[in-house]
């Protein structure tokens, strides 16, 4: 167990360098340039130019830009180009933002994809597995923004209420209750939007794991000897075809500092993945990189925790 | 089964508390919950953020937006767009002219003459009641003051650079013995002053004046230049109009300081400042001085007749003592930055702006919002709301949604929802015509649009009723001419161009244009064929470009198109006259002044007339509009004007765009009147359409009122 995860941890940060070294090269080789240094900027003079490049290191080879970088990132200095602001403290308050819709959304999709799925497993080929099917497959081809427009079309014009950012704007002197209601209301829409999508997919695991699972001789046995068909169902079946999903709910991690760019983009959301696309559209490079370079770790977190769970969940590993 | 009821259980629950707080958000018929102050905030919306809040700095619309509620300016224009004191009470008008004694000139029945002989004939011309030239009368009334200024000596030092070594520059001093001048002061500015004058002292007293003899250059220079140099610094004859401005007394800043002449001053001063790079530079280089006589009076003397300039006066003053030369010195300071390179441009003022406006300054997130404030000490009185809240919010969808919300107050339609949106009766609508007008431009330098005719037929060939039908969804009227509309500088006795396909071809068969077999025009064997062009990324005029590609080639005419990214588009083409036929609008401040887009000086590489416009009788009048400070006469002239540029058709001209607002329809206007009552009037939009005119009087109620006008 302890030379597996000693062995586990030295793989993954062998990966993680390597991951660090060919993002910061695909970062430096894309198109573009940060605003700052761009030559073709009319704002600035070629002297000021000159001095951005010092500063930022720009001058620099590459590989001297990406110790600089990463000496900057594990001391906790880096500093985004574009306000001077420290990346950390960023990426942490943009991680709060995040936060709620990640959690809203990751419970909807967590909890209803199960009884979902494992209905239309047992009515399979019935109607309501016909019209999940079809609903399923129909959220995952409507395009997130497309179906976002239009909830968010239909909620204001028929109910006249504010749904987009965090909170209704200039609501500053309101009395507490009000101002966490309100909070709450404009988590509505961006978080079932989230999970459609999620639920759409997850349930449609659920099924196939629980079909196949379903057809097992143990389960025959169990209905044989006349347990209840729910328990057979949700503990007899269920605890069996839960392996895949460890896998999957490791990799939810990743998810958090992601978080949905499209969502947050419509819904002006100042969360973690309007951060990133916004730093990717400027080329800050410190900002990128440092979520990037999170992602990856939480990545590797991530699967981590998911190859523990299997020790748990499934007796029959060793490692 | 626990598993089955906890799955189900738990995401039913969240759903439930997430529906639930639908019943605490504010909603448009309800924006008070939970928020009483709502009432009193005015929440704008804007695609793009401020970049400078400075008014002699800025160049964007978001920033001035901001500006005009933070600055106040010396004067503004009135609803009938007439000029109105605000930070003055008043404000005259006159001038001072000069001419130096020609020595060589004989008047006629004195001769040659030394300079109190003139005086005395000038004044005595002036009480002879009996003189029948035309107009000279009134110029010999409008005289004041004459005024003898003696011979004095000068000199002055030029830098020219060397034509071999484009380096090197050479020195040269000019000494200057001038003659004597008579002064003359007048009550109002006279254009035409010395035209009049010399029917008095001779047809070419002015003309004939050289100054080059009265010039000694060291080292020497060659007679062309000595010439060029004479006229410069000793003209024959100068105009020099006044503004004086009288300041309300007592109007505070938002800080207490007090505003006085030399807040004016240091405006000025810090946009004539090389320092600054202030975008308004161009707008006062013809002052030629800016004097305070005490701190209520300013007096602005200009270098030559200028009557656009007035205008300019319209500027946010900015308060001296913040910004000076000392206070700049200790910011730098205070940032430990060098005080030599930090300027107003560096100044934390620019975020942090304080005038004397109606709303002072509170905070700014970037890209989110910009909040003011009431200014309580504000000299018209405090304005009602208590604050102004302007939001960024660069999506168009995102705007229409947060207004239906009520979360901003009021909306831009686009064209397109003008049907569903101005019926709503939900909201207070509001239209009318911007400043600006969209056009087909002609290059005239070529073949075959040097011929009037043909740009006439080209200009009848194509339906701009069809084009402001469908294109813009009748959110368009048509225009004849290259003035605004609502002011009264536009000429509305032009008729527009009638769509008539078939006379087109009369006009263009009389210009030799004939249809050939395959029915394409030709004339001498040649197929008439140019290429129409604009700019990419703007789908009105990519529509214009099919419709008049279509429309032409109904009567013969074989059009090319073709878009082109905004930079090559302007640089490649319009600024070198390399098109034949082009689409492009126009954005016009209300002044008159056409000189940079009309006048026949204007024509080459890189100047905006670039259709090649020339004509004799128009250049005349451009300059005459420039130089005329009289309204009156202004108008007259430009109407002059509109039917020339009409009838010359360089452009096509095709429409003005409409723009719709809606407002909220709980906005009124609060007002209490001389006996001391409230009352509560619907908002007006003046003549030209602007509604937030009287701003400063707007209150939002919990329910729509009902006014009795409206049944």
């Amino acid at each position: 167990m302890l030379a597996f995860i000693s062995r586990s941890i030295i793989q993954k940060i062998i990966t993680l360098f390597f991951v660090s070294v060919v993002s910061f090269l695909i970062i430096h080789l894309a198109p573009g340039k940060p605003s700052q240094v761009d030559p073709l900027n009319p704002k600035f003079t070629p002297e000021v130019v000159e001095r951005f490049r010092k500063e930022f290191h720009l001058d620099k080879p590459l590989h001297v830009q990406y110790l600089y970088f990463y000496r900057d990132l594990f001391t906790g200095q880096t500093v985004s180009w574009k306000d001077n602001q420290s990346v950390l403290n960023k990426i942490w308050e943009r991680f709060l933002n995040s936060l709620p819709l990640f959690i809203v959304g990751t419970i909807l999709t967590w909890t209803l994809s199960f009884p979902i799925g494992i209905r239309s497993a047992i009515f399979r080929g019935h109607i309501y597995d016909r019209s999940t099917t079809f609903f399923s497959y129909l959220m995952i081809s409507i395009p997130g923004f497309f179906f976002a427009y239009i909830l968010i079309i239909f909620v204001v014009t028929r109910f006249h209420v504010p749904v987009i950012g965090m909170e209704t704007f200039g609501l500053g002197d309101a009395p507490i209750p009000h101002v966490l209601m309100d909070r709450i209301w404009h988590l509505l829409l961006p978080s079932i939007l989230g999970a459609t999508g999620g639920i759409a997919v997850l349930s449609r695991y659920v099924r196939s794991q629980m079909l196949e699972v379903e057809g097992q001789e143990y389960i025959r046995t169990a209905k044989a000897k006349g347990l209840p068909p729910e328990l057979v169902h949700y503990k007899h079946a269920l605890r069996n075809a839960l392996l895949p999903f460890v896998t999957m709910f490791g990799l939810i991690l990743p998810g958090l500092i992601g978080g949905s760019v499209i969502i947050e983009s419509i819904f002006s959301w100042p969360g973690m993945g309007r951060m990133a696309y916004e730093a990717i559209l400027a080329r800050d490079y410190p900002v990128i990189l440092t979520v990037n370079f999170v992602s990856a770790v939480l990545v590797l977190v991530g699967t981590f925790i998911s190859d523990i769970l299997y020790l748990v969940v499934d007796p029959r590993i060793r490692l | 089964m626990t598993v089955r009821r906890v799955l189900i259980l738990v995401p039913t629950l969240l759903l439930l508390i997430l529906l639930q707080s639908y019943f605490w958000v504010p909603t448009y018929e309800q924006q008070t919950r939970g928020n009483p102050n709502r009432l009193n905030e005015y929440i704008a919306g804007s695609i793009g953020d401020a970049g400078l809040l400075n008014p002699i700095l800025s160049a964007d619309s978001a920033s001035s937006d901001i500006e005009s509620m933070v600055f106040e300016g010396l004067i503004d224009r009135d609803e009938e767009l007439r000029f109105r004191g605000r930070l003055v009470t008043s404000w005259e008008i006159y001038e001072e002219a000069f001419f130096f004694i020609n020595e060589s000139a004989k008047i006629p029945g004195l001769g040659v003459s030394d300079p109190q002989t003139v005086v005395d004939f000038i004044k005595k011309a002036q009480k002879t009641e009996t003189i029948d030239i035309p107009n000279l009368q009134d110029t010999l009334a409008n005289i004041v003051s004459i005024q003898v200024l003696p011979p004095h000596e000068f000199s002055i030092t030029r830098k020219v650079q060397d034509p071999k070594d484009k380096s090197e520059n050479t020195t040269i001093e000019i000494n200057v013995a001038a003659p004597a001048e008579i002064k003359l002061t007048l009550k109002h500015v006279d254009q035409n002053l010395f035209e009049n004058l010399a029917q008095l002292l001779g047809k070419d007293y002015f003309n004939s004046f050289s100054g080059t003899k009265y010039l000694s250059f060291h080292p020497q220079v060659e007679t062309k230049k000595m010439d060029t140099y004479a006229r410069e610094i000793i003209p024959a004859t100068k105009h020099n109009p006044i503004l004086l401005f009288h300041l309300r007394p007592n109007v505070k800043f938002h800080d207490g300081h007090v505003f006085d002449a030399y807040d004016v001053k240091f405006t000025y001063e810090s946009i004539i400042n090389p320092k600054n790079l202030s975008p308004r530079i161009a707008d006062y280089e013809p002052v030629k001085d800016v004097e305070v006589l005490d701190p209520q009076t300013v007096k602005i003397v200009y270098k030559r007749l200028y009557s656009p300039a007035i205008g300019t006066w319209s500027i946010g003053i900015l308060p001296e003592h913040l910004l000076n030369s000392l206070a700049l010195k200790k910011e730098a300071h205070h940032h430990g930055v060098d005080a030599g390179t930090f300027t107003m441009r560096q100044s934390s003022f620019n975020r942090n702006p304080i005038g004397c406006g109606p709303f002072k300054f509170n905070q700014w997130k970037s890209d989110q919002y910009i909040a003011l404030d009431r200014f309580d000490d504000y000299w018209e009185g405090p304005p009602n709301y208590n604050r102004y809240v302007y939001r960024i919010i660069p999506d168009l969808l995102t705007q229409e949604m947060e207004f239906y919300a009520g979360t901003i107050d009021s909306y831009n339609v686009q064209p397109h929802q003008v049907g569903r949106l101005s019926t709503d009766p939900r909201f207070q609508n509001f239209s009318g015509t911007s400043f600006g007008y969209t056009y087909i431009g002609y290059n005239m330098r070529r073949e075959p649009f040097d011929d009037i005719r043909i740009r006439k037929a080209l200009s009848m060939a194509i339906d701009v009723d069809k084009i402001i039908d469908y294109v813009l969804y009748g959110q368009g009227e048509r225009i004849t001419g290259p003035f605004i509309k609502q002011t009264d500088y536009y000429n509305h006795n032009i008729q527009p161009i009638a769509y008539d396909p078939k006379g087109a071809l009369k006009l263009l068969a009389k210009a030799g244009w004939n249809r050939n077999r395959a029915g394409w025009l030709e004339k001498n064997g040649k197929k008439f064929q140019f290429t129409l062009i604009t700019n990419s990324g703007n789908d009105l005029r990519k529509a214009i470009l099919a419709v008049a590609q279509d429309a032409w080639k109904k009567i013969g005419i074989d059009v090319r198109t073709d878009l082109l990214e905004w930079s090559v588009f302007i640089q490649e083409r319009v600024d070198k006259a390399d098109f034949d036929a082009l689409i492009l609008g126009w954005q016009m401040g209300i002044e008159p002044d056409l000189f940079q887009i009309w006048h026949s000086s204007q024509t080459n590489p890189y100047q905006l007339n670039f259709v090649g416009f020339k004509n004799e009788e128009a250049d005349d009048l451009i300059v005459k509009i420039r130089q005329e400070y009289n309204h009156d006469k202004q108008v007259r002239y430009c109407h002059q004007l509109h039917e020339i540029i009409a009838g010359q058709q360089p452009y096509t001209f095709l429409y003005v765009g409409k723009w719709t607002s809606i407002l909220d329809k709980r906005i009124v206007i609060k007002e209490i009147d001389s006996n001391g009552h409230l009352y509560y009037q619907k908002i007006k939009p003046t003549l030209t359409g602007s509604y937030s005119f009287h701003f400063n009087k707007w209150i939002k109620l919990p329910e729509a009122p009902h006014f009795m006008d409206e049944g």
